[in-house]
Parts: structure tokens; C-alpha cells; sequence
């Protein structure tokens, strides 16, 4: 390999066909005048651009149909000649300088051109040279040199992460495996689980008791996970009527009066709330408006007035003071009650978090847009973060990620992308340049994700995500099988 | 047991057989690799390959001048395509310089053999083989080369100068290969590069004789196509030369007068053709020691049994196009070299460039 171009943080190498080299890899440009290397990391391998290479392809594309022939090359100088047109040039980034043994960001100075040595970087020692902390590391997988590759929990905690990428390239996969470890350290976890992935987390892929069997609670709305008006307050009942039942502000305010008014009596359930609306002395419309959300809350099957099917997150969490997962399943309900679930899960984690009964949580948010309304996204990642509230967003649609997710994203976990329309977006996280989001990310195969971000402390690696053993659900069921 | 019937593959092409007709000659080879020899790990400064473009293939145009004073008669004949089968061969050598050594320059050729025989296309191609020429040994290799191929006594040689020894050597390939053709082959049209103008250092009028000879004994017609002359006549360029008579047609240049001091022979009847509508004017000589209508008829063959392009056969535009070197090409067997016969690659300062700047054009001297 030798070092051809450098331009602003763009190096170009020149590679020959024997140099088995791919996208994502790291090199060393080692300049031993000055005792220092340059490390730089290919995002993209192009035909270099050989001189007359047309004219060469354009005399051999003859077809046997109309011209053939042959050659005779006693010297045998045609291999020399294809190792030539061969020739490919790696574009690389310059990610970061090695100088007596210490990574450093230092990227203002340029190696010789002619006297410089240019060799593969192993990512474990790159990993090595940026001592990234190890001292609760969840393995991820492994690099294309089949070292493995492992992140500190650490680096999670604390921190807002993106996991995104096209339909079946394993997303979800990474999220559970980041989910288990989260686990492993103790760590109490939400997952608004949209598709019901996450429900077998439990299992492990023959159908037996894993050992996060008891880790792991499966909540569906409506069938064992319930709640009280009690267990509510005003604040996200408010939140719930206005954000998923649209209710007007009129009948808002008539709202508050009737809830203090039972809440006083000690008589705050969904039977007492529906007698007194209807006898509430008020506007026609408002107390119709007022009626009409509060059948839409008895009929989402969330609210119970019977104490004993009641579900209490404070004991949930509690019993998972150890680390464990609350899976709140959404699969089967509707747009309405799920946001309505949330709207619950979000202000009562909250709650719990000022009141101290909850150290900090680790929210997983599947197709957050589906479920989320617009004004949480900037409090999920601003406000909520300052109570204890860590997310990891989930989505195969980037663009339903606000930009400004993106630039206050500490670690992206970033799949294979084919759409511009898509990498256009994820190339808008600040934690990399946009070019090498765009290229790595078209050509990654599935299960192979791209980490950026503090987890790697802001060196792109590509991933192999290890399987796990676990039933994952997260498969397309299909009409054709091989059994029918 | 049900009979089998002994079916045998079809011959792909009836074409000659043509790497075991040539025999391309041992000597040839350990020539190229002799002259190789001589190289010992000295420093090689390597022709730039950005200036390739404005290389070019020398063509020796040893043309004469004709005289002015009896002007030449002109006769325009009409042609009409005979598509009655017949063969066309092309051939054509190309030969480039790769770079210089200490003691010599180091050059590069490549010849191409292109045959058309019932609508298709086969092509040789033979090489590339390199040449290291030195002082030293540039007399040895001509001598033997022209030893080898046309039995001419060596002691008549002296060895030309080192500038020209590349297309000396390129030419007396060109030349070889045109005497294997013609021996091998029967009742083809041959299509040469150039003229058949005989008389220089490059082409003696003895060895130009023999080859129209042979080629005329096996009943084929050597047709020589020049894209550029050098010839004019009443200070006109011959090719610019034009009648009323619509393509394809010849036109016949009679009486043409030279020097009586020069040696230069016109070995052919030269015509001008132009065998499309719309294409370019090229300089044709055919074989003057054939009957003019059986060059007219060769011609006519032509027309019926090979592609023409711009008035131009395409098989001999393969034989270019296969002869000649890309600069990638260049680059890949400058890397032979270097690796073969452990060169250490030295790139010299372009003094054009260093001077001149942007205005220094072209390779160094």
C-alpha cells in the first residue's frame, strides 16, 4: 500500500489486489522519521484511476461471437499488466494519531509520502490504544478479524443511544443483546415493546427457562398490566387527555374540578369518575366531550378499579433491584391505548425517579413515532435525562428521528441503509462525518452494524452482533414455509 | 446396444492455424531476453505515463519528393464491392518507448496479426517483448535480426543510432512477420501499414522485392494503406486530391517522377482511395509486378468482405488496436521489468516542466 493523496481529512492509499482489504478496516500509516502513525480508517475502495484503462477494457469487451483470439506472452507480462488495472484506491478518514504508544485526536500533521509504511490496524488494538474501560463490558460480537469486540455498560449509562437500520438486519437483535447486558450489571430496564419481541426474552431458543427467566417481566396492557386512578396523577391524566384524547381545554379544566373533587372524597375510581360525569352539572358539550374519553379509557381495559389486578410499578421495580427487564408489550392494542400506556409509563418513571424510588432506568423505545407524541422527544432527551431516564430508540425509519435527536445521540448503532433518503438522515449525526455514514452503511451486510459514538470512544467500528440464545420473535411470520 | 453415431466437434473457424504457421522464432525471444540480461540492477527512470498521450508511435516517412515538372496524370476508377470470399489479413507492429537506463533505453514491441474470413474476426497478438538497447549491444541486435529474418550479410549492417534502434527493430518485426504471412498463406488480401516505398535504411528494395514476391507467387495481394503522406504533388497533399466520381473509387496517380539522385523506389502502383462516402482519403499501393485489375479487383474484395470504417478497413484498424500499447500497459510492464531485473525505479525531474512550467509540454527529450 502506499499513501497517494491527502485531502482535508480524506487520505487516499493505493492498494493492489493481493492487499485484501474492506470497507470499515483500519490502517496505519507508520512515518518512522517522526516516530509517529497516522490512524486512518477506509470508507470506501475504488478502481484506482490507471491510465488508458479505458482503452484497455474498451479492446478486450470484444465477444468470441465476432472477434476472438489469442495471445502469446512467452514473457508472461499480461499478469503484471492485470495486477495493474487491479489496482484500487482506498479513501480513508483520518481518525487519529499514535505517538510513543498514546492515541490522541491530533490529526494536523501529514506522514511522508515516499518514506511511509502503511499497515493493518487490528481493531482490538485500536481498541487497546483508546483504552476504552472494561470494567463492565458487554460483548457485542466480533470484528472482520474475528477478535471480539466488547463495550463498557458504562458507556451506555447516562447516555442516549440510536439503534437504526432497514427492516431484517438485526436491530432488534442488538437491542435485546444490549438489554440482557444492561441486565447483567443491574440495571433496571424499560422496553416499550411494539411488536412483542421482546415478550421471550425469557426463553431460550429450544423453549427453556434462560437464566433471565425471572429478569424478565412481560406486561400487556389490558391483561396483566392494569391500573388504578389511584396510582394516576392529575398531571399525566391530563397529559393522557390531552396528548392521546385531544381533549379541548374547556372540558379540561371540568376534568380538573371532578378529579380534585373525587380525588378529596378518597373516591377516585373509573366507576365514581363515570357517575359523576354524568350527573356533573356542566355544558352539554363538555360533559359530552368529557363522557367520550372516559369510555375511551374504560374500554383500553388499562384502568381497573379492583385494587387486587392492579399492577404496581414501585414493586416491580423494586423486585428488580437486582437488574431486570419490564417489557411493556403493545403489540395487540390500539394506536389510542398505546399512547395512553405510554403517556402512564413515561410520567410515572418520572415520578418515581424524583421521588427517589428509582436510581436512574434504561428506556428501550422500539418505532418510537409510533406511539410517541412530538413535544416528548425533546423531553425524553433533555428533561427525562436529567431525572434518570436513559433511551435507546429503535427504528428501521431514520427520518422519524428528529435531527436534533441525532446531534445529542451519544453512541448510534447504525445497520445496513441502501435508501439516500435514509442515510441521508443518519448522516446527520454529528458523532461522525457524513461520508463515512453513508458509505460503510450501504454496504453492510446483515447483523453487521456500524458503532459510533462513546462506546468506541468515537472510532467507527464495524460489528458483527453475536446470536444469542434466545427466542427472538422478531421474524416476519410468513404464509409460505417449507410446510405447506 | 443402439449404435452410436461418431459425432466429432465442428471446427470452430476454418482459419489458419496461426501460431504454428508463424513459429514465432526461439531467437526472437532470447533476443528480447539477451538485451534484457544487461541489466543489472541499474537505476530506471521510467517514461511518464501522464505524458503519454502526446507519445506517439514513430512512423518513419521517408517519403521523396515528386518533381513538378511533367505533372502526373490522374484516372479515376469506380469500384463496385465483389463479395466472392476471400481472406484478408492485417498486420501491424507497435513499439514504445518505456524508459531509459543508465547505459541504454529500454523499449517495448508488440505485433498483431488480424484475420477476416466469413464475416469473422480472429486476431495474434504476439507479445509484448521488451528490448534493453545499449551501445553496446545495438549492432549485435539489428545485425541478428536482420541476419535471421532476411539473410542479409552483417558486415552491409551498421547498426542505427540508439533513438531510431526502436522502430528499426519494431520494423524488421513488422516486416518478418508481413514474409511469414505472405509465405503461409494463399490467395489473401494482405493489408499492410504503410507504403511500399523501399530504398531507405529501413526498407531495402531487395527485401520489399522479396516480400511482394512471395506474397505475389502464393496469389495474394499485398494492399498497403498509409493514413498520412508525406507525398504531394503541385504542392497539394495526395490524399487531399479529389474527382467527381462518387466512393467507393480509386484514383490512379500515373507517371509520378522522382529524383534521379535519390535511392527511393516506389515498389507499387499508388492510388488514392476512398472507399466510403463521407470517409477519409488514404494513400493505397498495390504491388506494381501484379496486373493493375487484379489490384482493382484485390480492392473490390476488400470492400466485399471486410468492414469499413471512416473508408478505412477494420481489419487492419484491429491490427493497430491490438498492437498498440495502453499507458496502462506501459505502467504494468515498466512493474515487469523493474521486478524481473530488480530495477530501482528513479523518476528524473522533467526539465520541460521545470523550466517552463505549465507551459513545458511533452516528455523530456
Amino acid at each position: 500500500m502506499r499513501l497517494y493523496r491527502k485531502e482535508g481529512n480524506t487520505i487516499q492509499i493505493l492498494s493492489f489486489p493481493t492487499e485484501d482489504i474492506e470497507k470499515g478496516e483500519y490502517l496505519l500509516i507508520q512515518d518512522s522519521k517522526r516516530n509517529r502513525s497516522l490512524v486512518i480508517q477506509v470508507i470506501d475502495i475504488q478502481f484506482a484511476n490507471i491510465p488508458g484503462i479505458l482503452e484497455e477494457l474498451l479492446r478486450n469487451s470484444t465477444d468470441d461471437k465476432h472477434i476472438y483470439g489469442e495471445n502469446l506472452d512467452p514473457l508472461e507480462v499480461a499478469p503484471h499488466i492485470t495486477y495493474i488495472q487491479d489496482a484500487r484506491m482506498l479513501v480513508c478518514k483520518i481518525r487519529g494519531t499514535i505517538q510513543n504508544g498514546k492515541l490522541s485526536i491530533n490529526t494536523a500533521w501529514l506522514p511522508s509520502r515516499s518514506q511511509s509504511n502503511i499497515k493493518k490496524l487490528p481493531v482490538a488494538s485500536l481498541l487497546a490504544q483508546a483504552k476504552i474501560s472494561k470494567s463492565r463490558p458487554i460483548n457485542l460480537g466480533e470484528t472482520r478479524e474475528l477478535s471480539s469486540i466488547t463495550i463498557d455498560a458504562h458507556m451506555l449509562d447516562g447516555k442516549l443511544n440510536i439503534v437504526t437500520g432497514k427492516k431484517e438486519t438485526g436491530k432488534s437483535h442488538l437491542a435485546k443483546l444490549l438489554v440482557l447486558g444492561l441486565i447483567d450489571y443491574g440495571a433496571p430496564v424499560v422496553v416499550l415493546d411494539l411488536n412483542g419481541e421482546y415478550t421471550r426474552l425469557g426463553f431460550s431458543s429450544n423453549d427453556e427457562k434462560n437464566e433471565y427467566h425471572k429478569k424478565v417481566r412481560v406486561l400487556t396492557p389490558g391483561d396483566n398490566f392494569k391500573i388504578t386512578l389511584a396510582q394516576m396523577n392529575l398531571r399525566v391524566m391530563m397529559n393522557i387527555l390531552f396528548h392521546a384524547l385531544d381533549l379541548p381545554g374547556t372540558s379540561a379544566r371540568e376534568f380538573r374540578r371532578i378529579w380534585r373533587f373525587l380525588k378529596n372524597r378518597d373516591t377516585l375510581t373509573m366507576h365514581e369518575l363515570g357517575e359523576t360525569i354524568r350527573n356533573r352539572q356542566c355544558n352539554l358539550h363538555v360533559r359530552d366531550a368529557l363522557y367520550s374519553r372516559y369510555y375511551s379509557l374504560l374500554n383500553s381495559g388499562f384502568f381497573t378499579d379492583n385494587h387486587a389486578e392492579a399492577t404496581s410499578l414501585e414493586e416491580n421495580f423494586h423486585s428488580m433491584q437486582s437488574g431486570g427487564a419490564l417489557i411493556i408489550n403493545l403489540q395487540d392494542i390500539s394506536s389510542i391505548d398505546r399512547q395512553v400506556v405510554v403517556e402512564f409509563m413515561l410520567g410515572k418513571l418520572v415520578e418515581l425517579l424524583t421521588q427517589r424510588k428509582l436510581r436512574a432506568v434504561f428506556l428501550f423505545a422500539e418505532e418510537a413515532h409510533l406511539y410517541l407524541r412530538e413535544t416528548y422527544w425533546d423531553d425524553i432527551v433533555t428533561r427525562m435525562r436529567h431525572f434518570g431516564v436513559f433511551t435507546t430508540f429503535v427504528t428501521n425509519q431514520p427520518n422519524t428521528i428528529r435531527e436534533n435527536i441525532y446531534r445529542q445521540a451519544d453512541n448510534i448503532f447504525l445497520f445496513n441503509f441502501t435508501n439516500e433518503h435514509d442515510l441521508e438522515a443518519v448522516s446527520r449525526a454529528a458523532k461522525v462525518d457524513a461520508e463515512t455514514v453513508k458509505s460503510v452503511a450501504r454496504d453492510l451486510l446483515p447483523h453487521h452494524c456500524l458503532v459510533l459514538g462513546k462506546v468506541v470512544k468515537d472510532f467507527p467500528i464495524v460489528v458483527k452482533v453475536k446470536a444469542l440464545d434466545i427466542q427472538t420473535m422478531g421474524q416476519t411470520r410468513l404464509f409460505f414455509t417449507d410446510d405447506n | 446396444m443402439i449404435e452410436q453415431l461418431p459425432y466429432a466437434t465442428t471446427p470452430k473457424y476454418n482459419f489458419p492455424n496461426a501460431v504454428q504457421d508463424l513459429q514465432l522464432p526461439q531467437n526472437f525471444i532470447e533476443l528480447s531476453l539477451k538485451s534484457m540480461k544487461n541489466l543489472n540492477l541499474e537505476q530506471f527512470h521510467p517514461i511518464e505515463t501522464n505524458l503519454f498521450n502526446s507519445i506517439t508511435e514513430n512512423t518513419d516517412l521517408t517519403e521523396p519528393t515528386l518533381l513538378n515538372y511533367s505533372p502526373p496524370t490522374l484516372r479515376s476508377i469506380p469500384l463496385k464491392p465483389l463479395p466472392q470470399p476471400t481472406t484478408i489479413t492485417a498486420i501491424d507492429v507497435s513499439n514504445i518507448k518505456l524508459g531509459e537506463t543508465e547505459t541504454g533505453i529500454l523499449t517495448a514491441i508488440r505485433a498483431a496479426i488480424v484475420w477476416r474470413q466469413s464475416r469473422q474476426y480472429r486476431y495474434l497478438r504476439l507479445g509484448p517483448f521488451p528490448f534493453h538497447i545499449t551501445e553496446q549491444n545495438r549492432r549485435e541486435i539489428y545485425c541478428l535480426f536482420r541476419q535471421y529474418y532476411f539473410q542479409t550479410p552483417p558486415k552491409d549492417m551498421v547498426g542505427p543510432n540508439l533513438l531510431n534502434m526502436q522502430n528499426r527493430i519494431s520494423n524488421l518485426l513488422e516486416r518478418w512477420l508481413q514474409m511469414s504471412i505472405s509465405t503461409s498463406s494463399h490467395d489473401n488480401i494482405i493489408l499492410w501499414d504503410g507504403s511500399l516505398t523501399a530504398g531507405t535504411p529501413d526498407n531495402p528494395t531487395k527485401v520489399l522485392s522479396q516480400l511482394l514476391e512471395i506474397a505475389r507467387n502464393r496469389l495474394n495481394t499485398v494492399l498497403a494503406f498509409t493514413k498520412t503522406t508525406t507525398l504531394r504533388l503541385g504542392g497539394h497533399r495526395l490524399t487531399d486530391l479529389t474527382t467527381k466520381t462518387p466512393p467507393p473509387r480509386l484514383i490512379q496517380i500515373n507517371h509520378y517522377p522522382l529524383h534521379s539522385s535519390t535511392p527511393i523506389r516506389f515498389l507499387g502502383n499508388i492510388y488514392i482511395a476512398k472507399l466510403t462516402n463521407g470517409g477519409c482519403s488514404f494513400r493505397l499501393d498495390i504491388d506494381k509486378n501484379i496486373p493493375s485489375e487484379q489490384g482493382i479487383a484485390a480492392t473490390q474484395k476488400l470492400l466485399g468482405n471486410d468492414l469499413l470504417l471512416q473508408g478505412y478497413p477494420e481489419t487492419l484498424r484491429l491490427a493497430h488496436i491490438y498492437s498498440t500499447f495502453t499507458a496502462n500497459e506501459v505502467i504494468g510492464i515498466q512493474r515487469f521489468i523493474a521486478q524481473t531485473y530488480g530495477l530501482k525505479i528513479v523518476t528524473r525531474p522533467n526539465l520541460r516542466r521545470l523550466l517552463f512550467g505549465p507551459y513545458g509540454k511533452g516528455p523530456e527529450a
